[in-house]
C-alpha cells in the first residue's frame, strides 16, 4: 500500500488525525508556520524538511506521515502551549515516531542517516 | 607476513579458514576496535575511540531472561539496574513524603495509594528513550552497531549471530569484552527457575508483583525490597546469613533495622528449599530456619531471586582464543591496563575479576582504555577509593575502607571511628547513612582522593542545617563506649 501524507495545522487537528490512523505506524514532523511565500519562521525547519522528505520512502508500508505546522513564533515560544505540555515537544523541528520515545530534534533532523534510522528501526 | 599466516593455519579450524580468506582479501582487520557488549563500559569505550577518528563497531545482544524479558541498547545500568532502580526508589520516597506532607500543612487524602502500572509504564518509557538516545549517539559518532551475539573465532575475529540465526563475521585489530553479568538462579531449589523472577524481570513487569519474597542479602535484594515496601506492597526479605557482605557491617545492620521499622519483613538465617505453584497461581515457598531448626512455608504472588550475579562469558568461546578467566568466579582476568591474557584483547566492567561492579568505573575504564589505545595516553584507571551508595529506604553512602577491611589492613589498634590511622590520621573510609547519602558522599570522595586527614576534617566548617554537617563533627570513638546520639541542634 505504501505510505500516505497528511498535512495539519495546530494541536487539535494533529490529535484528531493521529487518532484517526490509530493502528498504523505514524511519523510526524513538527515545524513552524509558513508565510505567504511558503517559508517557515523557523530556519532549522527550513533545513530539515527536504532532508526528511527525501527519506520518506524508507517508512514501513501502511505508514502515515503527518506534516504538522505548530503555529506562529509567539505561540511556539509560550512554555504552556499544548505541543509542549501534552506531546512533550521541546523544539522545532521535531521528527517523531508517534506513540514511542523515538524522536529526532533540531540538528538531528538534518542528518539523513538518523532520519533513515528513525523510519526503519524498531 | 607470509610466515605468520602459515603458523596460524595450523591452529585454526573450518571457520578460521573463512576468516583467513576475509582477512587475506582485505589485507587487514575491518575495524580498529570491536566492542562486545553495549553497556556502560562498552559504549563509553566505543564512543571515545570514535572521537579519535577510528573505525569502531559495537555488538550488543540481550539474551531474554528465563521469564522472557528482554530490552534494548544500553546494558544493565540503563535497562535493569541503576536507572529503573533509582526511579522506583524515588517513587517510594515520594510516598513517604506524601505521608509527611500533611504535618506540614498539605491537604492530601490519607491513606495514599500507588498504582504499579502507572509507575512501570513511565519508567519503561524513560528507559526506552535512553535506548534510543544511545542508538542516535552511536550513529552520530559513526560507530557501527550490530544487534548480534558475538563469539570468538580467533583473536581478531568475531562471529556475530542475529536473533534469526543470520551470521556475520567481523574482524578487528583490538577487541574489548564488556558483556557484563546476569542474575544467578539458585541451582538446587525445585521450582526456582520455573516460578521465580530476578531483577531482570522486576523492572519490566506490567502488573504489580503483589506480595513479594526477595531472596538474598545483597544490595540488589535490599534496594528492591525497600522500594516495594515503600510503594505499599507486602514484602519479605529472606537472608541466609549477614546482610550486605563486603560492606561495613555496623552500617549494614542500621540499614536493615531501618527497613524493618519501615515495614519490610525479614526472615533471618533462613534459606528456601522449594517453590511450588498453587491452583490459585500463588507461589508456595518452603524454607529452613537455621536458628530454630524448623521448616516453614508461606504464599507469595512473586518470588524474586537476588542471590548474586554471574559473568556473561559462556557463549563468548573464550577457550578458542585463550582468554583466561578466574576458575572460581568465571570472570575475565585483566591487568592494570585492562589487558587480558591475549594481546589486543581487553575487558572492562562487570565481566572483569577484582573490579567494582559499578557503572562509573566501567565508563571511566572504557574511556581511559580508548585513550591509551588510540590517543597516546598512558593513564591507567584508578580503582581506589571509589565511592558508592546503596539506595535502600535509608540510603547508605560510603567511600574508602569499611571498618572490617581497615582492621584487616592496618590492625585494630590503629583504627578509630571513620577508620583513621595514627600520626597524620589520614581518613581511610567514610560511611554515611541518611537521606541523599549519594549526594553527600560524592563531595567527600574528592577529599579522600586528596588524602584528607582527621584534623583537616575537624577544621572544615559544616553547613547548617544539614545531615552532611554531622561528618564534620565526628569525635566520639567506638572504643570509648560513649553514646554517640546527638541531641542538640
Amino acid at each position: 500500500m505504501g505510505w500516505e501524507e497528511k498535512q495539519v495545522r495546530g494541536y487539535s487537528e494533529f490529535v484528531r488525525t493521529a487518532q484517526h490512523y490509530h493502528g498504523r505506524p505514524i511519523f510526524a514532523l513538527f515545524c513552524g508556520d509558513k508565510d505567504a511565500e511558503g517559508k517557515s519562521w523557523c530556519p532549522d525547519c527550513v533545513t530539515a524538511e527536504p532532508v526528511v522528505r527525501k527519506e520518506l520512502h524508507n517508512m514501513p508500508d501502511e505508514s502515515v506521515f503527518i506534516y504538522c505546522l505548530v503555529g506562529d513564533r509567539a505561540y511556539w515560544k509560550d512554555p504552556n502551549n499544548e505541543f509542549r505540555k501534552n506531546l512533550k515537544l521541546t523544539a522545532v523541528p521535531t521528527l517523531l515516531k508517534y506513540g514511542t520515545p523515538q524522536k529526532l530534534v533540531e540538528e538531528e533532523c538534518f542528518k539523513a542517516e538518523l532520519v533513515r534510522m528513525l523510519f526503519t528501526e524498531d | 607476513m607470509a610466515t605468520l599466516w602459515r603458523r596460524r593455519e595450523r591452529l585454526l579450524g573450518v571457520s578460521g579458514r573463512l576468516c583467513r580468506t576475509v582477512r587475506a582479501l582485505s589485507g587487514k582487520n575491518e575495524y580498529d576496535l570491536l566492542v562486545i557488549g553495549g553497556g556502560s563500559g562498552g559504549l563509553a569505550c566505543a564512543k571515545e575511540a570514535a572521537q579519535f577518528g577510528r573505525k569502531v563497531a559495537v555488538l550488543d545482544y540481550v539474551e531474554p531472561s528465563p521469564q522472557g524479558t528482554k530490552w534494548g541498547l544500553g546494558g544493565t545500568c540503563v535497562n535493569v539496574g541503576c536507572i529503573p532502580k533509582k526511579l522506583m526508589h524515588q517513587a517510594a520516597l515520594l510516598g513517604s513524603a506524601l505521608k509527611d506532607a500533611q504535618h506540614y500543612g498539605w491537604n492530601i487524602a490519607q491513606p495514599v495509594h500507588h498504582t504499579w502500572s502507572v509507575m512501570a509504564q513511565a519508567v519503561q518509557n524513560y528507559v526506552k528513550s535512553l535506548n534510543w538516545g544511545h542508538r542516535v549517539q552511536l550513529q552520530d559518532k559513526k560507530v557501527k552497531y550490530f544487534n548480534m551475539k558475538g563469539s570468538f573465532s580467533d583473536p581478531h575475529t568475531i562471529r556475530g549471530l542475529t536473533k534469526g540465526g543470520k551470521e556475520t563475521i567481523v574482524t578487528a585489530e583490538n577487541i574489548v569484552i564488556a558483556t557484563g553479568g546476569r542474575p544467578k538462579y539458585p541451582t538446587h531449589i525445585a521450582g526456582a527457575l520455573a516460578y521465580g523472577i530476578t531483577s531482570d524481570d522486576l523492572f519490566w513487569l506490567k502488573e504489580s508483583p503483589g506480595k513479594t519474597l526477595v531472596v538474598g542479602a545483597s544490595y540488589v535484594s535490599l534496594e528492591c525490597a525497600g522500594f516495594l515496601t515503600g510503594i505499599g506492597l507486602d514484602t519479605t526479605v529472606m537472608m541466609r546469613s549477614i546482610p550486605l557482605r563486603g560492606f561495613d557491617q555496623q552500617m549494614a545492620s542500621l540499614v536493615t533495622e531501618h527497613m524493618e521499622c519501615y515495614g519490610t519483613k525479614f526472615l533471618k538465617r533462613c534459606f528456601p528449599t522449594k517453590v511450588e505453584k498453587l491452583e490459585s497461581n500463588k507461589l508456595q515457598v518452603t524454607w529452613k530456619n537455621t536458628d530454630l531448626g524448623t521448616e516453614e512455608t508461606d504464599c507469595f504472588d512473586t518470588v524474586m531471586w537476588a542471590v548474586g550475579r554471574a559473568p556473561d562469558v559462556k557463549t563468548l568461546n573464550l577457550d578458542a582464543v585463550g582468554v583466561k578467566t578466574n576458575s572460581e568466579t568465571g570472570k575475565i582476568i585483566v591487568d592494570a591496563s585492562e589487558a587480558t591474557s591475549v594481546p589486543h584483547i581487553y575487558a572492562i566492567g562487570d565481566i572483569t575479576e577484582g573490579r567494582p561492579e559499578l557503572t562509573p568505573t566501567a565508563i571511566a575504564a572504557g574511556k581511559l582504555l580508548a585513550r591509551r589505545l588510540f590517543g597516546q595516553s598512558s593513564e591507567l584507571m584508578d580503582y581506589d577509593n571509589v565511592p558508592t551508595t546503596v539506595f535502600t529506604p535509608l540510603e547508605y553512602g560510603c567511600v574508602g575502607l569499611s571498618e572490617e577491611a581497615a582492621v584487616q589492613c592496618y590492625g585494630s589498634d590503629n583504627i578509630e571511628m571513620v577508620c583513621l590511622r595514627e600520626r597524620e590520621q589520614r581518613i581511610l573510609g567514610l560511611h554515611f547513612i541518611g537521606p541523599n547519602a549519594g549526594e553527600v558522599i560524592q563531595g567527600f570522595a574528592l577529599g579522600i582522593k586528596c588524602g584528607a586527614t582527621y584534623p583537616q576534617l575537624m577544621k572544615t566548617v559544616g553547613i547548617h542545617p544539614t545531615c552532611a554537617e554531622e561528618i564534620t563533627k565526628l569525635h566520639i570513638t567506638k572504643r570509648s563506649g560513649l553514646d554517640a546520639t546527638v541531641t542538640g541542634c
